[in-house]
């Protein structure tokens, strides 16, 4: 497995000692979407801040496809180049009132041409789907279209890694499939590196190629959706639940007695599993 | 929210805000320079015919904007207008108050005719630059004028975040109003003052999270940006003069007129 970002025993204590991170080693594999999973104050935006070198980790390491990050204003430049962040609130991102010239931002901080700078802000905007926007301030935008700006105003800096927090939070339910099949989209034919800090547990399963359950600063849980989705008690213990499907199954093997599989997680998978125990009791 | 709605939908919101932001200037500076009725008024029909035929706005809306400053203008110009005289002065209308005149005489209505005029041709010349041209543009012609990049910047982001405080503001009120903290007068100040210092938290946090969502887009000290492209506006050029041989000429006219 080849990760494009990865940490390696980071720690992470705030000014006034509490500890936010502890030992945290996890890795994204490399055109893959990586889930962090965990309840409200696990750890999720401070480990972000410090893939990013916004913060500075206490020790261990932060390694950038198997290199180790600098934290020269060199290598912070370059390391915010290739990895890029989304932030939960758009109101927090999008600083000008002028969607093109938020978007441009980045692109700008990177030194490019002008010509090249308008070339990917056109691109960004036709990937998220804004294009028709340019014509709006920012301020008359809705909460949807913000989050796609926010996103388009990364995107123009062509990261490695795409890094989202919370992306679905406060979204309609299309505004939520939508922005995820956009990822989706970004990881399939760009073959971006994406993480995404989410307790949406129903979005796991469909986009998650991978997934981490934080708590307490801790890496509790790794694998895939199905592996985790397979502990259930690790979860509700860490405020979060099962996908309802899963849920369904898990209640159909343990109170109905059916030999249902409890990690069918998708409707297709519930699907395909309920048909299979139909066609067992017709046998 | 006022005047930057319509400057969205001008036609000529995409024209380079340079020559709009000139032919405002030299439009304003004349009528200003001139100091006459008719200069000012022609100003405002002619800022008036610029903004609805080539900005597309319609002169119902135009009218609804003129009539906000008209209130302020009428009632700064009664307070010149309107002065105390000596029993006896030659006066055009006036009331007795003791063994004073209070009221105006005909050097007076002329003096406050003049600067309503004036004032109205200067709101035209304003209007022509607010409702063709969104803040962000005019903030981009400022940098090109080489205004110091700190305040074009904090132009930039005072008018971004005045929308998102209103909104927070605004959020609190009707929470604060939903559990009947506005009933009465003590109520009604006590909770303004909440919302204000809320609002002033909220803001603190905020740009903290602003911060760092601006350094992780690499941010090193500077908020440069690049804009959508913009149509030439040069054609603009020989307008202005045209705009401006026009306040000239009106301004002999009215000269030749008055002797």
């Amino acid at each position: 497995m080849s990760c494009a970002i990865e940490t390696k025993e980071l720690c992470y204590t705030y000014e006034d000692g509490t500890i936010a991170l502890d030992h945290i080693s996890i890795g994204a594999e490399r055109g893959k979407i990586t889930g962090i999973l965990g309840a409200n104050g696990a750890g999720k935006s401070t480990l972000f801040l410090n893939l990013n070198g916004v913060l500075t980790p206490k020790s261990g390491q932060v390694l950038l496809g198997g290199e180790p990050v600098s934290y020269s204003r060199k290598g912070l430049l370059e390391l915010r180049r290739k990895v890029g962040i989304v932030f939960q609130d758009p109101d927090d991102q999008l600083f000008s009132a002028d969607v093109f010239r938020d978007i441009s931002f980045g692109g700008v901080n990177l030194g490019l041409e002008p010509e090249e700078v308008r070339r990917r802000v056109e691109q960004a905007m036709e990937r998220t789907g804004v294009t028709a926007l340019r014509d709006k301030p920012t301020h008359a935008l809705s909460y949807g279209q913000k989050k796609r700006v926010a996103i388009a105003g990364v995107l123009v800096m062509e990261p490695e890694v795409l890094i989202l927090d919370e992306p679905t939070a406060g979204l309609d339910p299309q505004g939520v499939s939508d922005i995820m099949r956009l990822l989706a989209g970004l990881r399939d034919s760009l073959g971006m590196t994406i993480l995404i800090a989410t307790h949406d547990m129903d979005i796991v399963p469909l986009y998650c190629d991978d997934a981490y359950l934080l708590g307490g600063g801790k890496v509790l849980l790794e694998g895939t959706p199905e592996e985790l989705f397979s502990n259930p008690a690790a979860l509700r213990a860490n405020h979060l639940r099962l996908p309802r499907i899963a849920h369904l199954m898990e209640v159909l093997r343990d109170v109905d007695g059916l030999n249902a599989d409890g990690s069918a997680a998708t409707i297709g998978a519930a699907r395909r599993e309920i048909l299979r125990l139909l066609k067992e009791e017709k046998v | 929210m006022g005047t930057d709605r319509y400057a969205y939908q001008s036609r000529l919101r995409r024209v380079s805000p340079l020559p709009k932001l000139l032919l405002t200037v030299v439009a304003m500076v004349v009528c200003l320079c001139c100091d006459s009725v008719a200069v000012g008024l022609a100003t405002l029909v002619g800022m008036g015919v610029l903004i609805t035929a080539m900005g597309g706005l319609s002169p119902r809306v135009l009218f609804r904007f003129l009539k906000i400053p008209l209130v302020f203008l009428v009632v700064g110009c009664l307070t010149i207008l309107v002065g105390s005289y000596p029993a006896g002065t030659e006066v055009i209308a006036a009331i007795p108050v003791g063994n004073a005149l209070w009221g105006f005489t005909a050097a007076d209505l002329w003096l406050g005719g003049r600067i309503f005029c004036k004032a109205l041709g200067a709101i035209g010349c304003m209007y022509f630059l607010a409702l063709n041209t969104p803040v962000t543009d005019l903030t981009m012609a400022l940098r090109t004028l080489h205004v110091p990049p700190l305040m074009v910047e904090l132009m930039e982001l005072i008018y971004r975040f005045i929308f998102v405080l209103s909104e927070t503001a605004a959020n609190i009120r009707i929470a604060q109003d939903s559990r009947l903290g506005y009933q009465g007068f003590r109520r009604t100040l006590s909770s303004l003052g909440t919302l204000a210092s809320m609002v002033f938290l909220r803001a603190w946090r905020r740009a903290d999270r602003i911060y760092t969502a601006l350094e992780s887009r690499g941010y090193t000290g500077s908020l440069t940006t690049l804009h959508d492209q913009y149509r030439s506006g040069w054609w603009l050029l020989p307008l202005t003069a045209l705009v401006a041989v026009v306040q000239v000429g009106v301004y002999w006219l009215e000269r030749m007129a008055l002797g």
